[in-house]
């Protein structure tokens, strides 16, 4: 009985612990106080001064394009990487994976600058598209390592199973490959969103005009801005990422025919 | 399945041009802005895109430094940039930005003289217009700190133990205890900034933190009572808390401005100038100084503006007296640093 006691206060201290500043937050947005010293009465001013600002919202337009396209190609290209790493293991193989590896450890402003200039060294005008390029960039890492412990449990025997039973390649890919990587694919993908839409120093560096994004915005605003407007736009920030959170988890665990398929395997 | 994903590649590469090409309408004539983020009036942007058949971009830093380090680094596209004093001084030297053509900027005749006598860096516009000026001063509380005197020593009062703050900023912290002892807040001088740091060790176990944001919500809580602050921002809380009051100290205090340049390589040199002589007329001063509480330097703006706003952005006289810019000391910035390391681990 007591552990059962410990094991609650545990639980609701950490579930204090991680949620009150949200809470906080999302009372504060409400709070008509431009600084949030004192509650001076409930009001939307702030969603309604959010919504009157164009330049937050082409911000989180250019944010949602940028996540969007880096989100596609950096899952296509990671899965790809983490089935030839996975698949090959010769020596230019574990090249490969040091190379996939380094932007997981290296600083961001390391990556930021270094791609700026390799920008301005190729004469490339800088804008959304050498954002998204360099969001692609540190994105593939993380979908190649998340499709890559998927990998671990995929036994290539099925494939085998497959093409004596008469599959083609292209029915192989997305009878078998697919439906019993596409967990790992998922959670890649949604982990390069989320880093995408997070990012801050890359973006700044590799940024040109007219390509403002949320995180640079935001701390933009801190200067001279009005945080009641960052707390208003966190929370609806917050409502989408939730929704997309909520969806993937019902995506992740339907689970597709993947037990049928894994009847041999013990 | 090769010609399947020939296909499903095209699909990608045409999402991808698309995603590229997204912002490309119709070619109006773009006018590239780098700037502080909310830091303008957006009606009156508007109104400048309407009248000069124009779409103005503003793209926005978080401090002087990464801005620098970004357009160092080789970033281009910008037509106009509103760097600080100090700021656009080093870009200046370091030939980044364009010597002004001053018969394309008429509205010049506007900026205020005495400003631009007594402490502009940029005297004659070189290189820069002025666009908006903040001293840093300090907010208390009427009530629980009746009879403030206006002085920076306040912050040695152990009255007040626990409930001030200073700015978490080198050179506003070690300028306020620099004027607290009758130095210049740009002094190189070793046994001066000795002085500077005993004040500031003698200061210390009186405040609550050294705070760079949180200080605003503080004074209007009572968390804090007396709070080290940017102009600007204390006048819109202010606004708010009529229990407060801002005292400027006597010894003076610190300026910055923020300055309009034109870099380099502009490609847009006509529309900028254009930009930068808009912001110098009275009227759309008026309308930036409403919406950010910051001073405007252009003469007769004040006038246009609704009373309560008025008061709060007019330079008090005591500031021009003994206020100064805070100008870059290039290698001796290493003597505050140190002193500025002594201060943060000292109890």
């Amino acid at each position: 009985m007591k552990s059962r006691y410990t094991s609650l206060f545990m639980t609701v201290a950490v579930a204090v612990f991680m949620y009150l500043p949200i809470a906080v937050l999302i009372t504060q947005s409400f709070n008509a106080s431009k600084f949030g010293g004192s509650w001076k009465g409930f009001s939307l001013r702030w969603y309604e001064a959010l919504f009157n600002d164009s330049s937050v919202i082409d911000a989180a337009v250019n944010t949602l394009i940028i996540a969007a396209a880096a989100t596609v190609f950096s899952t296509v290209i990671g899965t790809c990487a983490a089935w030839a790493l996975h698949k090959y293991k010769t020596s230019l193989q574990n090249v490969h994976y040091l190379l996939v590896y380094a932007p997981l450890v290296m600083p961001d402003i390391l990556m930021g600058i270094g791609l700026l200039l390799l920008f301005v060294s190729m004469s490339v005008n800088l804008g959304l598209a050498t954002v998204i390029l360099a969001h692609i960039t540190f994105c593939v890492s993380f979908v190649t390592f998340t499709v890559l412990a998927r990998l671990q449990d995929f036994d290539f025997a099925l494939i085998q199973a497959a093409q004596d039973l008469g599959a083609g390649s292209f029915r192989i890919f997305f009878k078998i490959i697919l439906p019993l990587l596409l967990p790992g694919i998922a959670a890649g993908a949604l982990m390069a969103f989320t880093l995408s839409m997070d990012d801050f120093v890359v973006t700044f560096f590799v940024g040109g005009p007219g390509s403002t994004t949320l995180p640079v915005k935001v701390y933009g605003m801190m200067k001279h801005g009005t945080p009641a407007v960052i707390n208003a736009l966190s929370v609806v920030f917050m409502a989408l990422t939730l929704t997309v959170a909520v969806v993937g988890q019902i995506l992740t665990h339907k689970k597709p025919k993947q037990e049928k398929l894994q009847w041999g395997k013990n | 399945m090769g010609k399947k994903l020939k296909k499903m590649a095209v699909v990608f590469a045409a999402a991808l041009a698309a995603a590229i090409s997204g912002g490309c309408g119709p070619s109006v004539p773009k006018l590239n802005v780098y700037m502080w983020s909310d830091y303008i009036d957006p009606d009156i942007v508007q109104k400048f895109e309407d009248e000069n058949g124009c779409e103005v971009v503003i793209s926005i830093f978080d401090s002087n430094e990464s801005m620098y380090a970004k357009l160092k680094a080789g970033g281009t596209g910008y037509d106009v940039i509103l760097p600080s004093s100090y700021m656009a001084k080093v870009m200046n030297d370091e030939k980044m930005i364009e010597t002004l053509d001053l018969s394309k900027l008429p509205n010049v005749k506007n900026i205020n003289s005495e400003y631009m006598k007594k402490l502009a860096l940029d005297k004659t516009f070189k290189y820069s217009v002025p666009y908006m000026i903040c001293y840093s001063c300090v907010a208390y509380d009427k009530g629980k700190c009746p009879n403030l005197p206006d002085t920076w020593g306040v912050f040695g009062d152990s009255k007040y133990r626990g409930r001030m703050t200073l700015l978490n900023d080198y050179r506003e912290t070690i300028g306020a205890a620099l004027k607290a002892n009758g130095y210049s807040l740009n002094t190189r001088d070793d046994s001066e900034l000795e002085k500077a740091k005993e004040t500031l060790l003698k200061w210390k176990p009186n405040l609550a933190r050294l705070d760079n944001e949180g200080y605003k919500s503080g004074v209007q809580s009572g968390e804090f009572v007396v709070v080290h602050g940017y102009s600007g921002d204390l006048y819109q809380v202010l606004e708010e808390s009529k229990n407060l009051a801002v005292m400027i100290p006597k010894e003076g205090v610190s300026l910055s401005c923020d300055d309009w340049v034109i870099p380099a390589d502009s490609k847009n040199k006509d529309l900028a100038y254009a930009f930068i002589n808009y912001m110098c007329d009275p009227e759309s001063a008026a309308a930036n100084m409403e919406v950010t509480k910051y001073l405007s330097p252009v003469d007769g703006a004040s006038k246009l503006m609704s009373d309560e706003n008025a008061k709060s952005v007019v330079i008090p006289k005591a500031v021009y007296e003994n206020g100064e810019m805070i100008i870059d000391l290039g290698e001796d910035n290493a003597k505050y640093l140190k002193i500025w390391d002594e201060i943060k681990i000292s109890q």
